[in-house]
């Protein structure tokens, strides 16, 4: 397999992600989604492993180990901040900024409670630790001239 | 770490593809190589020296002994 075409697999199998995401959420099926991604992730690593050309070498492994510490260490910090402030909310008596919880309405669904809203602050920070991670990668593959161009490349 | 890949690369009439996948890196490796932004482990310097058939001091000069030639 060559390298584009494992490149249009990723994009697709992203595709398809947010596509079982937003047809679990319509379903109310909280197992598609976590299944789906999982399945995902194998069938890039597998993909992955087809693609015949040289993809990764030393200087690749580097770039990504230090961009990975890189993240690790910013992602924790920024990840523990925001924890501990989530804790003291949460374990706070009711007032600025956790208003007092209500028991919801006939009419109304499940309220979107304490634990909701902490799962999508966990997703949304997952999500920012990716574009720490690509921030972070597109550094170091700059610093080991991953995008120099000389008289062979046409 | 100064290097003169890109001059031996040229004696033996190789493209930088070729030394890569002679190599088992990727092209853009040897280019990073070649313009002093990243220096090879000590595997991929003795597997570049064998391949060229010199030693490895012929291809790698260390910083001090590059300014004093």
């Amino acid at each position: 397999m060559k390298r584009n075409t494992f490149y249009l697999i990723l994009g697709l199998v992203i595709l398809l992600e947010v596509g079982v995401f937003w047809w679990a959420v319509e379903i109310h099926n909280a197992l598609l989604s976590p299944v789906a991604f999982i399945l995902g992730v194998v069938a890039i690593y597998v993909a992955r492993s087809r693609v015949g050309e040289i993809i990764e070498d030393e200087r690749t492994g580097l770039i990504t180990q230090k961009a990975a510490l890189r993240t690790f260490q910013v992602f924790w910090v920024v990840f523990f901040a925001v924890n501990l402030g989530m804790a003291i909310i949460g374990l706070g008596p009711p007032g600025f900024p956790r208003p007092p919880m209500r028991p919801p309405r006939s009419d109304e669904g499940l309220p979107f409670n304490l634990l909701g809203r902490y799962a999508v602050v966990q997703l949304v920070l997952l999500g920012l630790m990716i574009l720490l991670y690509v921030g972070f990668r597109i550094y170091y593959a700059r610093k080991y001239g991953d995008w120099d161009s000389d008289e062979e490349q046409s | 770490m100064k290097n003169r890949v890109k001059v031996f690369r040229a004696m033996h009439d190789l493209t930088q593809e070729q030394l890569a996948d002679t190599l088992g890196v990727t092209r853009q490796t040897i280019l990073a190589i070649e313009k002093g932004k990243y220096d090879p482990s000590l595997e991929l310097a003795f597997r570049m020296a064998r391949h060229f058939k010199v030693s490895i001091e012929e291809i790698f000069l260390w910083e001090e002994q590059a300014e004093g030639t």
